[in-house]
């Protein structure tokens, strides 16, 4: 799995920011660790978007699957 | 690289009329073939089967290298799409399809947010990568940049209708001859291109390694760019491998070997006839000769099932007769004139059988001054006047008469107008016959196309017995045979000639050029000259 994230340095920092937004967002009632999880597998579910699309999808798709836990 | 080959295409139109048969041609890679003809004689219908808007039916085309089409229409498009959708079009069939996948993926999202929608948008947006759309987006900026001066950004939301005709143009060919496609199909690509637009368009395509089909009726653009010469006659199609100078040439030969070859069938089939005859007469005697009388049957019934070989292709029956009159030997004189906001005061002496070419920059008061001299009413200040038994024929560009769009040939010729007296249905049908208008004597003249429109206009400056012609842009829809009719009518004209004109072909035959300068200055060259920029004033 870890393996599957491990892309270019520039996307994984667009996709911490998000993990930071969603945080700040949801952090009232999610911790962390499950806000990181959610990302992470949005971001393997989307492997194979263009890379420029990736943080606004991954993020777009992290705060659907949070409002919906 | 790419290339076309057409083979054994057949064309009939709804009404029955085979409008195309058994055409075969090939275009080889890197090849810059020209497709002429006369106006209706199928070249579009011939470039939408090549692209796959219309189907044969009968024959194949193969083609290889992707395909980009320009279409006549390009240049007039006046309904509200965007520089972006118009940008879209012209892209290969897979990028405009993953475009609008695209597009239809971001419209679910404004409807639904919900993870089927934002999965969809993104294996649109992949997809879009996978057919190189990024690529394509990068281009585009260098396109609108090369064509409009601004990044793709500033102007894609941008209405088409804001562009003007060259601009449409420019941007359609800056986009297909930098795109990755191969083969282009260009229809007209020089209509509303200025001079040094149409320049610019023979060095890029002179220059261009892709393999291009392209529709021009202007022969100075044949004469540079084409390869060779792909000509639609008819109902067939024939090639001419070499370039325009030997154009002509070669089909004079092939219209005389045609008609040679068909001379001898005729002369062939009659001896045959013949002989059936003959021996038909001594097989009644001779039983020997009655299986020879058989056999000989036999041999005329294949000669004729094999059939004639196709006759030359009828001449276009275009035959202007312009008569003009002896006039006064000044015909106009200009002191001082200026037209009130267009141009700076100038002198003109125009003697009886001038030929003055009036060229120059668009928007400069070419047409206001000719509309001038025609009587009409233009603000200016000096003063002109007309030779004695001079009277001017006019000819405008198409658009400038809007009261005869809903009006037939003959009602037209029925009526006559102030200088041009009626004639009856008999004598106009005769005229029209031999401007190649007879078929569309009862059709309105709005139905009418701009090459057929032109030619009607003709025909009305020969009935009004006009000695001063007045020619506004004349051969811009005329197709080259038309044309060169024209051009050999006014050669034979009695009288004097002026027109404004773009066509460089057309102007040559002049003797006299009057030139509208960007700067307001109108002076003579004894040259053409066509690199006067626009016109910039303030709106």
């Amino acid at each position: 799995m870890p393996t599957a994230l491990a892309r270019s340095p520039h996307q994984d920092a667009s996709i911490d920011l998000a993990v930071s937004r969603l945080v700040a967002e949801f952090g009232h009632r999610l911790d962390q660790q499950t806000v990181v999880g959610v990302v992470r597998s949005c971001r393997q579910d989307l492997s194979g978007s263009p890379a420029d699309a990736l943080p606004e999808l991954v993020e777009r798709l992290a705060r659907y699957r949070l409002t919906q836990d | 690289m790419g290339y076309v080959d057409v083979a054994g295409v057949r064309f009939t139109l709804p009404d029955g009329r085979v409008l195309l048969d058994d055409v075969s041609f090939r275009v080889g890679e890197g090849a810059c073939a020209a497709l002429v003809g006369e106006n209706g004689a199928g070249k579009t219908t011939l470039l939408r089967i090549i692209s796959g808007d219309l189907s044969p039916d009968g024959g194949s085309v193969a083609r290889t290298g992707g395909l980009g089409v320009m279409r006549q229409f390009i240049g007039s498009v006046r309904d509200d799409i965007t520089v972006e959708r118009f940008l879209v079009d012209l892209a290969p069939p897979a990028v405009r399809d993953a475009w609008d996948a695209v597009e239809a993926a971001e419209l679910a999202m404004m409807e639904a947010d919900d993870e089927p929608t934002q999965m969809a948008y993104a294996s649109a947006l992949a997809h879009w990568g996978d057919v190189g759309g990024y690529d394509v987006e990068v281009t585009w900026d260098t396109v609108t940049v090369a064509a409009l001066g601004v990044p793709y950004d500033g102007c894609k939301y941008r209405g088409l209708d804001t562009l003007s005709g060259g601009e449409q143009k420019r941007l359609a060919l800056e986009c297909l001859l930098r795109g990755p496609d191969q083969v282009l199909l260009l229809d007209e690509p020089d209509n509303y291109l200025d001079v040094p637009g149409k320049r610019w368009l023979e060095e890029r395509l002179i220059e261009t390694r892709k393999t291009v089909l392209f529709v021009s009726h202007d022969r100075e653009l044949l004469a540079r760019v084409a390869d060779r010469v792909v000509t639609v006659e008819g109902g067939g199609v024939w090639v001419h491998g070499g370039d325009w100078a030997g154009y002509p040439a070669a089909r004079t030969a092939r219209h005389e070997r045609m008609a040679e070859l068909r001379k001898r069938w005729d002369e062939e089939h009659e001896r045959l006839v013949d002989l059936v005859r003959t021996l038909q007469q001594q097989a009644k005697n001779s039983p020997d000769m009655a299986a020879r009388y058989h056999a000989m049957q036999t041999r005329l019934a294949k000669f004729e099932a094999a059939g004639p070989p196709p006759d030359r292709p009828p001449e276009q029956q275009v035959a202007m007769r312009l008569r003009g009159g002896r006039t006064g030997i000044r015909v106009v004189v200009a002191g001082q004139l200026e037209l009130t906001g267009l141009m700076k005061p100038f002198d003109l002496d125009v003697d009886y059988g001038d030929r003055v070419a009036v060229l120059g920059a668009n928007g400069a008061g070419k047409s206001h001054f000719l509309r001038l001299l025609a009587g009409q009413d233009v603000p200016h200040t000096g003063s002109w006047r007309l030779g004695a038994r001079v009277v001017p024929g006019f000819f405008a560009q198409t658009h400038a008469h809007p009261d005869w769009l809903d009006r037939t040939l003959v009602d037209l010729l029925w009526h006559g107008e102030p200088g041009r007296p009626g004639v009856d249905r008999g004598r106009a049908m005769a005229t029209l016959r031999r401007y190649g208008l007879a078929a569309q004597g009862d059709q309105l003249f709005r139905s009418l196309s701009g090459g057929q429109q032109a030619r009607f206009q003709v025909l009305l400056l020969e009935l009004s017995g006009a000695t001063l012609l007045l020619l506004d842009e004349p051969t811009d829809n005329l197709d080259v045979l038309s044309a060169e009719s024209l051009e050999q009518a006014l050669a034979a004209y009695d009288g004097t000639v002026v027109a404004v004109t773009h066509d460089r072909w057309f102007a040559r035959t002049f003797d006299r050029f009057l030139v509208f300068g960007a700067d307001g200055r109108v002076y003579e060259a004894p040259e053409p000259v066509f690199d006067e920029a626009r016109v910039q004033r303030t709106r």
